[in-house]
């Protein structure tokens, strides 16, 4: 009886190369393209707007929940620290930009209150952070 | 006669599949740790004088209540017939201050919608003080 040789097993390495391609592809995309998330103290959906201007690169980022908590990144505070912060921050580097990351449901009586933390901190630029709004 | 003799197979030293491991393991971080969103602003005023004295003209008020309603220096309007009067009252000033005043519980995101109607009448001078009650 003749027994049939089994076929010579292939290099299964072979195949893999275009899966990695691709995935070469997808990991230099994602480093490419993608910004690091910044971790913060808690999570702000920021509200949407038609504005077009970008933000300068982050300088000073206040984040404001919709319950009025402040937090600078991962740091909790209460106002009297946060313009202390500021202040300190301001006299290291006069032309400082404090951009405010504060909760699209955030009410109006807060954010006019910790806007004049920032005035009485003596801020000379303040961007409220926005999101574009795709509808 | 000349033998000839068969090339060895090329042998690879490394196999793939580490590589590809530690690729994956790199795609996965990247994945998770970047963010696309495009972060706009806008610029609040926050000077202390509420007047820069570009303007003479006294301010107009806009005012936002808790339920939805506009106020132009106190008359209730509606968000058409507030942008025709702000275009009117900018075409003759184009640096006349405009003030937001929204009530206690008005959220952030109709502020911001407002703002962004004001921007679009023309309104460059815009700044922020609390509402009557």
């Amino acid at each position: 009886m003749k027994l049939k040789l089994a076929p010579p097993r292939r290099h299964d390495d072979e195949n893999l190369i275009p899966l990695i391609n691709i995935v070469f592809l997808l990991l230099v995309f994602f480093m490419l393209a993608g910004t690091f998330v910044q971790a913060g103290r808690f999570e702000v959906i920021a509200p949407r707007s038609l504005s077009t201007a970008a933000v300068e690169e982050r300088q000073l980022r206040v984040l404001l929940a919709a319950d009025g908590r402040l937090a600078v990144g991962e740091r909790e505070m209460s106002a009297p620290q946060l313009r202390h912060l500021i202040s300190t921050r301001l006299s290291e580097q006069p032309d400082l930009q404090v951009q405010l990351q504060a909760d699209r449901q955030l009410r109006a009586a807060r954010l006019i209150e910790i806007l004049q933390i920032f005035r009485a901190a003596g801020v000379a630029k303040l961007m409220l952070l926005t999101e574009p709004d795709d509808a | 006669m000349m033998r000839l003799q068969r090339p060895l197979p090329r042998r690879r030293l490394v196999s793939l599949t580490p590589l590809i491991d530690v690729v994956f393991i790199l795609l996965l971080f990247f994945m998770l740790a970047s963010s696309f969103v495009e972060w706009r602003a806008i610029g609040l005023n926050v000077a202390t004088g509420r007047s820069d004295g570009r303007s003479e003209q006294a301010p107009l008020v806009i005012g936002v209540g808790d339920d939805g309603t506009l106020r132009l220096n106190g008359a209730a309007l509606t968000l058409g017939e507030l942008e025709l009067r702000l275009r009117r009252s900018l075409a003759r000033d184009a640096t006349r201050a405009l003030v937001l005043r929204p009530q206690a519980d008005v959220p952030l995101q109709r502020m911001v919608s407002v703002l962004d109607r004001l921007a679009a009448v023309g309104g460059s001078n815009i700044s922020l003080m609390p509402g009557e009650p």
